[in-house]
């Protein structure tokens, strides 16, 4: 019978310990109506140097424009592994980019920040349109983009 | 009668290059038009306009026409005459997954098929474009 306790209580363990390491964070990514070819998109995670740690995201499928998402493709150096199974739609003027995913809690309020390089075919690309950092201070709280994103949110 | 064999080749290959070329737009570029201004027309005619670039001196729009279906066209870019007109199939290059793909999160939310490995996002993301 203690043997039953022992192994339930190491599952539970291994179940509350699997859940708590990671969080539901909802993105959600409004684009200006600057009225052009579908955006592409780049959210990824820089520590607080600046240094690339991760992708969240890429909108838009061919990977031949992806050098024009510039911080992310020099942090990420556009191998696939860093983008395989997070790459969607380019998205078009003035619409609206919701994402939701369980990100590890270590990258929570511990200096992260979030990046959002945009780019257009034939218009400027912007490096870090927005970069807010990922807290629990920060969540709900909507951010101005400097280029093609007109509000960026992020809540728990 | 060799030299009449080359001659008619040669003017056979003309006619055929002249008669390809018609579909070329040949307008000044003094008098072109923004292609914003074909994109509205062609949004104001119900259109649904994906891409718009510069090809054999015409405007090449890729999109939908209102009947749903998936073209490219070709106009002039001083008055936007139509020169050429496609129906596409849907699968044919990455814009138009791109557009099947836009077309799919609409309807179940998230279409994807590996799992992320980065260590930062753990499981499937669910995304939806608005």
């Amino acid at each position: 019978m203690r043997k039953y306790f022992v192994v339930f209580g190491l599952v539970m363990t291994m179940f509350f310990s699997a859940t708590a390491s990671a969080r539901e964070v909802t993105f959600d990514t409004q684009l200006t109506n600057y009225r052009g070819d579908g955006a592409y998109l780049a959210i990824y995670l820089t520590d607080s140097n600046g240094v690339y740690q991760g992708t969240l995201w890429i909108a838009g499928r061919d990977s031949e424009y992806y050098k024009h998402l510039r911080g992310w493709a020099r942090g990420s150096r556009m191998r696939r592994a860093e983008y395989d199974g997070l790459t969607g739609a380019s998205i078009t003027s003035g619409r609206t980019l919701t994402m939701t995913m369980n990100i590890d809690d270590s990258f929570i309020d511990n200096g992260y920040e979030i990046h959002v390089d945009t780019a257009v075919e034939d218009r400027r690309d912007n490096r870090s349109d927005v970069m807010v950092p990922l807290t629990s201070e920060g969540a709900g709280k909507p951010v101005a983009g400097r280029g093609y994103v007109k509000s960026f949110t992020y809540n728990f | 009668m060799k030299n009449r064999s080359i001659a008619l080749g040669l003017s056979m290959f003309l006619l055929t290059g002249a008669a390809l070329a018609d579909d070329d737009c040949d307008d000044p570029v003094s008098g072109w038009q923004p292609r914003e201004n074909l994109r509205q027309q062609l949004e104001a005619d119900g259109w649904e306009v994906y891409r718009i670039k510069v090809d054999d001196g015409c405007y090449e729009v890729e999109g939908r026409n209102p009947h749903g279906s998936r073209v490219e066209a070709s106009f002039a870019p001083s008055n936007f005459e139509l020169m050429e007109l496609e129906r596409e199939d849907e699968d044919d290059d990455d814009d138009e997954r791109d557009d099947d793909e836009r077309r799919n999160y609409q309807a179940d939310g998230n279409r994807q098929q590996t799992m992320p490995s980065n260590g930062i996002v753990k499981g499937r993301p669910s995304v939806s474009v608005q």
